[in-house]
């Protein structure tokens, strides 16, 4: 006890710099530097089309998969509905913001409407989460996929609140400072801002108390209530938690298209949220920006790729599913275990030919 | 060590654990049967029976991971028959289980943490710890009073068996214990790693008492003062430890046949 | 039955009113009164009758996909692609040979082989590992789904009800008396009355399979404790792959019948993979009478509120899984 006290007592201002990094392993790499700098400096890289189309989609898919990434690699529990929660912040973006159904939306400005939005969302997406702790397990992906698709089939048959079929059109976006922040580069900037925020705070719960227990919650749900913890209490946290993210994603993804209509809230849009967590990589909040990264890539290229090579481009379904098939098989930790399993594999070898020195 | 302490003092009884008539049915079968036992505060005691007997199950009502079919289960004076396990533990009732039940993806310094937070408040706090958090002081010491602190920063999943057991024994020891069950703690032991146990069985202070069950009569016999002998979901025997072990009845049931 | 009464008489009470209200609304002439406030009996008799049919072909579904999910925990998303490859297995058998009743035989078969070789090919290998067996099955049903896109486009077919199974047929129901005092029944469909004793056939054969038979009981007992029956000296995964192939073919049989009540198209597999999911919530995982219970009540529910609450028929369906899961997590008739 003595010594531990007394170690503490020693904290200089490198210790304390050396406690950041500890507390933050990710700025002790040049490597994420590296991400960071190209990153900020992309509009001066990319076009308008790949600043959007690219980059800004792929933060904005990355977050609502980082939400799902939260759930399921802290938390065991894998939620079908992220999506839908993210859909519903969008909706509600559209309902009390303003957009060319007049008779719909309430004409708020953005500063309301988007808070609003994501209270909702974030209660939403709770009430489903305490729906779907009710049960344990593998009963989870289907209790929270049939709250999509339910979600799904109510908006596409409800007109007087989400539209019917056609959603709601041409919905308004913020402008303020004299910017318009839904053009290119503003926008990116912003998509670039919400995503950092969600990936530190994800991050940094992760080894907060509550992160914690959530991954004992994960690891042993019994032991965790033998040691006066509130395991269903936690995990219904957990999906407030990320529901916010995930309606942060959402009110991005509306803005983005200014418009919002069923096929966005679509069971396969809910997979394909799964498939980019999955692919990316679930035990590590980096990953489903990876995956949201190949996703997006595939998707806007996979026709040229396909019609090049001579086969059908309507067949980008079937890659992707092909794609997912094949990451499941072969890594448990998507791209990121693959790519990790690949250097330990380099080290190895390379200690090998070197004598086998150091420890371990 | 732990702010929870002041609730507790409110209840004012004899007994720290009195189970009346508790009996557990899985489906048509009775795990427990009429078990009625009373264990005094700061005392320690074995229960001793063959696989099966009910003494795990026993735990389980006790800790509340299955609650009782019938039967009334008080803590310290409080009906607790009712509550959820993590309110019984909130209450100063801990338990360590006869297969580690850890958390393999953690480091051993976030298993204790995680123990020491769930008996204190802030359980839901998004804000980490400082280096001076009272909690982590709290950890530090648990992981050095068994015998850790080599391995505090090393995965779970990547401990020795014995080491388990320890990291196992240090999670019941978090916050202020004031009743603890042990389920088959020597469990998978060597026999240094044994004397280690009994120290740190013996070393605890005196106002904690406990339940263990031990099939190592040598372990169990050291660190008790009266034993509950347990037969087909029933209450078999009551005495000291001497008296048992010289039961003819017992040996015969115990020693005899069902020794492992 | 009697333990239910003595556990809940108040819910025994409310259910004996239930069924005694509805067997009065199906068996007796419409008062004036009732007719002009919830509109005609024809129209009620019509969606009862259409809740059950659905529910009929609900229970086809589900029952294979609980029956897999119960012995092996394995949540197959790609049970609605076994249904549509059921389906348009049976159309293109029954248009090519003209036979209605050979398209079921091969569809089931087909849909079956698929499924043996998904257990031996693909499950087999990752026993134990059911987030990953259900990450799989997505991954399966993307693939299918965009390979019978590639086969059959985006078309819709629709399986020819063969003649003699043509035209409605005369129910000895009431549905209401003309002013001679002439009675009218009911007409109705009797391609779907055949579905219909089809279905319950299938599912008492099930019931007595799982419950009369060596096998069944092995299954069954595989589905209380996996272990146990493993430790018995079962070839468990001779057991594994025919329930698997069974299930399958469940799904490729109502394949046909979804294909000859409704059509087949890209997105009925999602259709019906979570009408599964929702009958298999709500009745109870890995449950064959549950699966019966909650296909019927779907089935109702989605008919009935589609009749009497168009906008809402959805809420109505998904408020009794939300209902159930609040109530009874596990679903209505499971064990756990």
């Amino acid at each position: 006890m003595s010594l531990v006290q007394g170690a503490h007592q020693e904290t200089s201002q490198p210790a304390k710099v050396r406690a950041v990094l500890l507390a933050w392993p990710e700025f002790n790499k040049p490597a994420v530097w590296l991400v960071a700098v190209i990153l900020l400096i992309m509009p001066f890289i990319a076009n308008g089309f790949f600043l959007i189309e690219i980059f800004a989609t792929t933060l904005i898919l990355g977050t609502v998969a980082l939400s799902l990434m939260f759930l399921a690699g802290y938390g065991g529990m894998v939620s079908l509905m992220q999506l839908t929660v993210a859909g519903f912040a969008a909706y509600m973006v559209a309902v009390f913001g303003m957009s060319a159904n007049t008779n719909i939306s309430l004409g708020w400005p953005w500063w309301l409407a988007t808070p609003m939005a994501l209270i909702l969302a974030t209660a939403f997406g709770t009430l489903g989460g305490a729906l779907a702790v009710r049960t344990e397990g593998i009963y989870t992906i289907m209790i929270t996929l049939a709250i999509g698709a339910a979600f799904y089939y109510f908006t596409n048959q409800n007109w007087a609140i989400f539209g019917g079929h056609t959603g709601i059109n041409t919905i308004a976006t913020p402008r303020f400072w004299g910017i318009d922040w839904r053009s290119d580069i503003p926008f990116y900037y912003v998509t670039l801002g919400v995503a950092a925020f969600c990936y530190f705070a994800v991050q940094y719960v992760s080894r907060a108390p509550f992160g914690l227990a959530l991954q004992g919650v994960r690891d042993n749900p019994r032991r965790m209530a033998a040691l006066g913890f509130n395991v269903n209490a936690h995990r219904v946290a957990a999906y407030a938690f990320a529901a916010f993210i995930a309606a942060l994603g959402g009110v991005l993804q509306v803005w983005n298209y200014r418009q919002i209509s069923p096929g966005s809230v679509s069971v396969g849009a809910c997979i394909d949220i799964l498939i980019i967590a999955v692919v990316g990589g679930i035990t590590r909040p980096v990953g489903p920006f990876i995956g949201a990264f190949i996703f997006v890539i595939l998707r806007t290229f996979a026709l040229d790729l396909l019609v090049k090579f001579g086969l059908d481009g309507n067949r980008f379904r079937l890659l992707i599913g092909l794609g997912f098939l094949a990451i499941v098989f072969w890594s448990s930790d998507g791209v990121i275990g693959l790519w990790e399993r690949w250097r330990r594999g380099a080290a190895a070898a390379d200690k090998r030919a070197g004598g086998g020195h150091g420890h371990g | 060590m732990d702010n929870a302490a002041p609730r507790f003092s409110a209840v004012g009884a004899g007994a720290a654990l009195e189970l009346r008539g508790v009996t557990r049915l899985f489906g048509a079968l009775a795990a427990l049967t009429d078990v009625t036992i009373t264990v005094r505060p700061g005392e320690r005691r074995a229960v001793l029976g063959s696989n099966g007997a009910g003494k795990t199950t026993l735990f389980n009502c006790v800790t509340g991971d299955f609650p009782p079919s019938s039967g009334t289960i008080r803590f310290f004076g409080e009906d607790i028959t009712d509550f959820p396990p993590y309110e019984r533990i909130r209450r100063g009732l801990r338990r360590t289980y006869q297969i580690s039940a850890l958390f393999p993806g953690l480091t051993v310094r976030d298993n204790v943490y995680l123990a020491c937070r769930g008996v204190s408040r802030g359980r839901f706090s998004p804000l980490r710890p400082g280096a001076n958090d009272a909690l982590m002081h709290a950890t530090e010491a648990l992981i050095q009073a068994v015998h850790l602190t080599s391995v505090r920063e090393q995965r779970v999943a990547e401990l020795a068996h014995g080491q388990q057991r320890q990291l196992e024994i240090a999670l019941a020891l978090a916050g202020a214990p004031r009743f603890i069950l042990f389920d088959e703690p020597a469990a998978g032991l060597s026999p240094t790693e044994r004397r280690e146990l009994i120290d740190i069985l013996t070393s605890l202070p005196a106002h904690i008492g406990y339940i263990i069950i031990e099939h190592d009569m040598d372990v169990a016999l050291r660190v008790v003062e009266s034993v509950t002998m347990m037969h087909n979901g029933r209450v078999f025997k009551e005495g000291l430890p001497h008296e048992i072990e010289a039961d003819p009845e017992v040996q015969e049931l115990y020693l005899g046949a069902g020794h492992e | 039955m009697t333990r239910f009464i003595e556990r809940h008489p108040a819910w025994a009470l409310i259910l004996l009113i239930a069924v005694a209200v509805l067997l009065w609304l199906i068996l007796a002439v419409w008062p004036p009164g009732l007719e002009e406030a919830i509109g005609r009996k024809r129209v009620f008799l019509n969606a009862l009758f259409n809740g059950i049919t659905l529910g009929s072909l609900y229970f086809l579904v589900a029952s294979g996909f609980t029956l897999i999910f119960g012995l092996m925990r394995n949540v197959n998303l790609a049970h609605g692609s076994l249904y549509l490859f059921g389906g348009y297995v049976g159309y293109a058998i029954s248009a090519w040979t003209g036979s209605w009743i050979l398209g079921f035989i091969i569809a089931f078969v087909a849909v079956a082989l698929v499924g043996i070789a998904l257990q031996i090919i693909v499950f087999r290998r990752m026993e134990g590992q059911d987030l990953r067996q259900t990450m799989v099955t997505i991954g399966l049903s993307i693939v299918f789904a965009d390979l019978m896109l590639w086969a059959f486009g985006g078309d819709f077919y629709q399986i020819q009800t063969p003649n003699w199974l043509v035209g409605p047929i005369e129910l000895p129901l009431v549905t209401a008396v003309r002013s001679s005092g002439e009675a009218v029944y009911l007409r109705y469909p009797l391609v779907r009355l055949v579905i219909l004793v089809a279905a319950i056939v299938i599912g008492i054969a099930m019931w007595l399979a799982l419950n009369r038979t060596r096998v069944g009981m092995m299954v069954r007992a595989g589905v209380d404790d996996r272990d146990m029956l493993a430790a018995t000296g079962v070839p468990i995964q001779l057991v594994f792959v025919a329930v698997f192939a069974l299930g399958a073919g469940l799904a490729g049989i109502a394949g046909v019948v979804g294909g000859t009540f409704q059509s087949l198209s890209p997105g009925e597999d999602t259709r019906f993979l979570l009408a599964s999911l929702v009958v298999v919530i709500v009745g109870g995982m890995g449950s064959i009478p549950g699966a019966a219970l909650g296909a019927v009540i779907i089935g109702l529910a989605e008919q009935l509120g589609s009749v009497y609450i168009p906008t809402y028929a959805i809420v109505v369906t998904f408020l009794i899984m939300v209902l159930v899961l609040a109530l009874r997590p596990q679903g209505l008739l499971a064990r756990r």
